[in-house]
């Protein structure tokens, strides 16, 4: 029922006050997140939770697929706004295993807009098809894609505007790219961390797969 | 079955070894070939043996999971990310993955045949699937855990780094619910 959420509201502002009286004061005197989230919409990865972060401590912006396109307006403002106005320190691209938006751009079914949406992953898996075609079992193609897909929006990002504009005026700025597996609610460090230009080329640079 | 004809339930694994998480793979695969063992031996007796057929079914339905998480969401990803293509690793991967795929299938038929016998109080030998659905899972995993233990786990001692290891342990930790095993260490 749509009202115990409002009901569940209800509790969890009055828990909060009594653990912390001063906690919404606080809050909305001002908000300064060191860290962006850019995660997937999937209602099983909840970001500030997995991470153990309060309110106000993770500024977040979630779609289909965690992606980080170069030409959407609503994800532009989001990394523009966090960047140059809350000037935060992180940027964390989070994939997830099994994730439902890789997977439907790894089949063939035709499902409308969504699939105009995941198009970059679609790209992704189909240049890489020659290796990713020799994985037979095909949830681990999709896990292996959900990795790649990582790693091509953390290479996105180091080499957007905002963020090498960033870099260029001397602000500390961190891309990371990490997977989540909704089996066992843990993070893993994708090791693909890049914080200055060099980074990004490096990173293109590495292989995609371990036989090359 | 114990050498005393007492029950024994499968040995776990010593917390300690989580330090070694390559070492508790093998240890883990040990386990499963005593899980194997027990099933084949069960599955030709009439006499029904409760507490062991209860632990073949809670090993089925809780450890073996847990341990196809370690090796699909762990060590396997982190094998693709340091490997070197001299390892030739991919395809190997590509075969051990589609074969867990296919573990969880058999082994939810084994399990069903475990908990139909717990259910009535009979001895796996009634069952006439129970030979034809036990033996292919107990041949598979026996197989699997030898390509797994020659070529997976040495590749991974060799090109896995003292964080990956360390990480790899941590999360085997968390995902079982218990504490850090390094956290003592500093």
């Amino acid at each position: 029922m749509i009202g115990t959420l409002l009901n569940n509201n209800m509790n969890w502002a009055s828990a909060r006050v009594r653990a912390d009286p001063g906690f919404f004061r606080r809050l909305s005197a001002q908000q300064a997140p060191e860290y962006l989230w850019i995660g997937c919409s999937d209602s099983r990865v909840p970001a500030n939770e997995i991470v153990g972060l309060d309110p106000g401590e993770l500024f977040v912006h979630r779609n289909i697929a965690n992606l980080a396109p170069p030409r959407d307006i609503n994800f532009l403002a989001v990394l523009q706004y966090s960047v140059e106005v809350l000037r935060v320190r992180h940027i964390i691209v989070c994939g997830h295993y099994g994730c439902g938006g890789v997977r439907a751009a790894l089949d063939t079914e035709r499902r409308g807009l969504i699939d105009h949406w995941l198009q970059p992953v679609s790209d992704l898996a189909h240049r890489h098809a020659g290796h990713l075609d020799k994985i037979s079992d095909f949830d681990t193609r999709v896990n292996v894609a959900c990795e790649h897909n990582v790693r091509a929006q953390v290479e996105y990002l180091g080499r957007n505007p905002f963020v090498t504009d960033a870099w260029r005026r001397g602000q500390k700025i961190a891309v990371h790219g990490w997977i989540y597996s909704i089996r066992d609610g843990l993070l893993r460090d994708l090791d693909l961390t890049i914080e200055r230009p060099k980074d990004v080329d490096r990173l293109s640079a590495k292989a995609w797969f371990p036989d090359g | 079955m114990g050498s005393t004809g007492k029950f024994q339930p499968i040995e776990p694994i010593p917390a300690d070894l989580l330090q070694e998480p390559l070492i508790w793979f093998f240890a883990e695969h040990y386990r499963h070939r005593d899980l194997c063992a027990r099933l084949l031996s069960v599955m030709q007796s009439v006499v029904f043996d409760e507490p062991a057929l209860r632990e073949i079914y809670r090993f089925l339905d809780e450890d073996l999971p847990l341990h196809v998480i370690d090796e699909e969401d762990d060590l396997f990803p982190l094998l693709r990310r340091r490997c070197e293509p001299d390892d030739q690793i991919g395809k190997v991967l590509g075969m051990l993955s589609a074969e867990h795929a296919n573990d969880m299938s058999e082994a939810a038929a084994v399990k069903q045949i475990v908990a139909t016998a717990l259910a009535e109080q009979r001895g796996l030998a009634c069952y006439k699937n129970a030979v034809q659905v036990i033996e292919p899972f107990c041949f598979q995993q026996k197989r699997h855990i030898a390509v797994e233990n020659a070529v997976v786990l040495p590749i991974a001692r060799h090109r896995l780094t003292v964080e990956d290891l360390d990480n790899l342990a941590r999360r085997l930790a968390a995902r079982r619910g218990l504490s850090d095993p390094f956290a003592d260490a500093s």
